[in-house]
């Protein structure tokens, strides 16, 4: 047998074993297998990848390929990589931007913005949760508030545009990449908890020209009475998802502003704490759904939109919001179809009722009374994201069972551009009643929320999950404890100490027939230190910034 | 017994820079740090805008080693960071463009109190 056709016997042979797992299933989340080409790899937010050479029997045996340091640990590393054809593309401190040999790790070009330097004054400094590639290009939302374009090859820059008004708007900026519908570019800004008008902004991908800007807060002094429209918060920062057999963007909004007091706010403060579906050329609302009218309780509705099949295998829509429960919508109406408790410790309301999604009886803070509110400020979860498994049919994702004693206040004009309007004078984090806090990782039914199994962690981990077909979930905790568990049940299959706590997107691609789980490390976010207040020990943990890399031999 | 009152007229009475960080190095706090208004007014301010996301209630939260017990605690390195900020492993944005040189000796005064109290843990 010549060489070549050992060669392409060969690979088939790992294609083979690499991907079967795409005969199973087709479609969005099983597609491109080799390749993490977008955010949650796939628009409907899953995060599962199709691979299944590495498995039950041998992950015990996953050992390091290699490691990109990205040499600053501002924030550690909050980013999802894009891996596609065997480049992987990431971001790390300050808006360096780096394209690896997703082989090996070595560095094939770095990118390193000019910044503003009004972004030493921001509050959310240093951090992005990664870029976006698609049109030959690789796209970053930046931290003085820019979209910009670089060549996907080369890394030079191709276009920026500047979105926002820094001083203006207290220093809102892009922590998050900016996502590619069609030729729209769009994203929006941090400062859902600043006096500002949320906006999510669009402009062409290949030219980068101002297309739409869509405010958060609407004109309607009903759901804004007097001047509180102009301090209304209502940011979009986290990356949505764009569904092209819709024609639809899925983008979350925070919560409304000032976060713990509604006094001059009384009316629905749409579109905060709200879903949105948008039309991708105009911005214009397809439909929306409002989780929290008048959110008093800093509880975001800018989670992932899951999208997953129900037992018809219809396509349904499952959204967490941090206020500790989870909405189950039809896709295309946004009309109810459940609404289940996810966090444990839950008292800001009775629940939510299942048909018109609203809150019921909520308990909303008052101007000088201290209560306390579960779950606290940071949510029933943070941003770290889920991964749903189509094989298992559960959802994995992980809890924050941690409450706070806040005490609302009439909030004053604020000084600073770094400064918040939480609507505050007092606000310490507690456990919750008669139980220690903790954090959790559970597999649910999205659409029942029947619970699978859960393992608890003494401390709320912060890196997203990654489920791959062969029934591994991977993620890692604030120590840096990295982790793979039985998908079935999970029983701790592999733990792999990585030295800083791990708050990024692990994904897993191939190359060359071999396949990789990349988990980035390197502790950082406003999460761990607040927390700290309800669990003294992180105050020791360091930050870090190395992007892990893994495979079997 | 008049020796010590040259020293506090100058302390109470000497001109406050107008911009906090014009005078951040061996900076001298305008008023006495032990007045309990300006304790009270420190812990107002630090509340409302350093406990959520960051510091947590009476400090207690954050990356810094605990304000409570701080027996190494020094007024003027205390505003110089509060003034200027501070990059670490993570982040501590300047206050000296939003607050007032006074306001931050405010916020001094009240961490200076925290430092007297007996450890959290």
């Amino acid at each position: 047998m010549d060489l070549s056709t050992l060669a392409k016997g060969c690979a088939a042979l790992s294609a083979a074993t690499l991907a079967s797992a795409a005969l199973a299933g087709t479609g969005p989340g099983f597609d491109d297998p080799n390749n993490w080409p977008q955010y949650h790899r796939s628009y409907n937010a899953w995060r599962f990848s199709p691979l299944e050479q590495i498995n039950k029997s041998n992950v015990k045996n996953l050992h390091v390929a290699w490691i990109h340091q990205p040499g600053t640990v501002t924030h550690g590393l909050q980013a999802t990589p894009i891996v596609i054809d065997g480049v992987m593309y990431s971001i790390a401190a300050d808006n360096n931007v780096f394209a690896l040999d997703a082989a090996t790790g070595k560095v094939i070009w770095r990118f390193t913005p000019k910044l503003d330097p009004i972004v030493k004054e921001v509050f959310y400094q240093s951090a992005s949760r990664g870029v976006t590639v698609g049109r030959g290009k690789v796209f970053l939302g930046t931290l003085d508030g820019r979209f910009i374009a670089l060549d996907q090859k080369t890394g030079k820059q191709l276009w920026a545009t500047q979105l926002t008004d820094m001083k203006k708007d207290y220093g809102a900026l892009f922590s998050s990449p900016p996502q590619l519908a069609g030729e729209t570019l769009f994203g929006g800004t941090t400062g859902g908890d600043q006096p500002v008008i949320g906006k999510i902004f669009a402009v062409n991908a290949d030219t980068g020209a101002r297309t739409w800007t869509f405010e958060v807060p609407r004109d309607d002094p009903k759901s804004w009475p007097g001047d509180s429209r102009r301090s209304g918060g209502g940011s979009a920062w986290l990356p949505g998802t764009y569904d092209p057999t819709t024609d639809t963007i899925y983008i979350g909004t925070s919560n409304a502003s000032p976060d713990f007091n509604h006094d001059d706010r009384v009316g629905d403060n749409l579109y905060t704490a709200t879903l949105l579906a948008l039309e991708p050329k105009t911005g214009k609302i397809k439909w929306h759904r409002q989780e929290v009218p008048q959110d008093t309780w800093d509880f975001d509705a800018a989670y992932e939109a899951l999208l997953v099949p129900d037992k018809n295998g219809k396509t349904t829509l499952v959204h967490l919001n941090k206020n500790g429960f989870v909405y189950v919508m039809d896709k295309d109406s946004g009309a109810m179809v459940n609404a289940w408790q996810y966090a444990e410790n839950m008292n800001w309301a009775k629940g939510v009722d299942v048909k018109t999604g609203l809150p019921i009886e909520p308990m909303y803070p008052e101007t000088d009374q201290k209560k306390l509110h579960c779950p606290n400020l940071l949510g029933a979860r943070s941003w770290n994201q889920g991964a749903y498994n189509p094989n298992t049919r559960l959802w994995y994702s992980q809890g924050m069972e941690v409450c706070n004693f806040v005490t609302s206040a009439k909030q004053e004009a604020i000084a600073g551009i770094g400064q918040l309007s939480l609507g505050l004078s007092d606000i310490k984090l507690t456990d919750p009643p008669g139980k220690k806090a903790d954090g959790w990782l559970a597999a649910f039914d999205p659409l029942t929320g029947k619970q699978a199994w859960k393992v608890r962690f003494d401390m709320p981990p912060l890196s997203a999950v990654l489920a791959t077909a062969s029934g591994l979930v991977f993620t890692g905790d604030m120590y840096g404890g990295l982790f793979a568990f039985d998908a079935d049940n999970g029983k701790e299959l592999w733990k792999f100490s990585a030295g800083s706590g791990a708050r990024g997107g692990p994904v897993s691609y191939a190359v060359n027939g071999k396949q990789y789980i990349a988990i980035p490390t390197g502790l950082g976010s406003h999460a761990p230190g607040f927390l700290t207040g309800a669990f003294p020990r992180i105050r020791d943990l360091p930050g870090g910034a190395a992007l892990i890399v893994f495979a079997v031999d | 017994m008049l020796a010590p009152l040259p020293w506090l007229l100058s302390a109470l009475f000497m001109p406050a820079p107008v911009h906090a960080g014009d005078d951040a190095a061996g900076a001298q706090p305008p008023f006495n740090l032990n007045d309990p208004a300006r304790i009270q007014a420190g812990k107002k301010r630090f509340g409302s805008t350093c406990a959520a996301y960051c510091h947590g209630a009476e400090g207690d939260g954050g990356k810094t080693p605990r304000f409570k017990g701080k027996s190494d605690f020094l007024p003027a390195e205390a505003y110089k960071v509060i003034t200027e900020g501070r990059t670490g492993a993570d982040v501590m944005p300047p206050w000296g463009k939003a607050f007032t040189p006074e306001q931050i000796w405010e916020l001094v005064a009240y961490l200076r109190f925290l430092s007297t109290q007996p450890a959290s843990e």
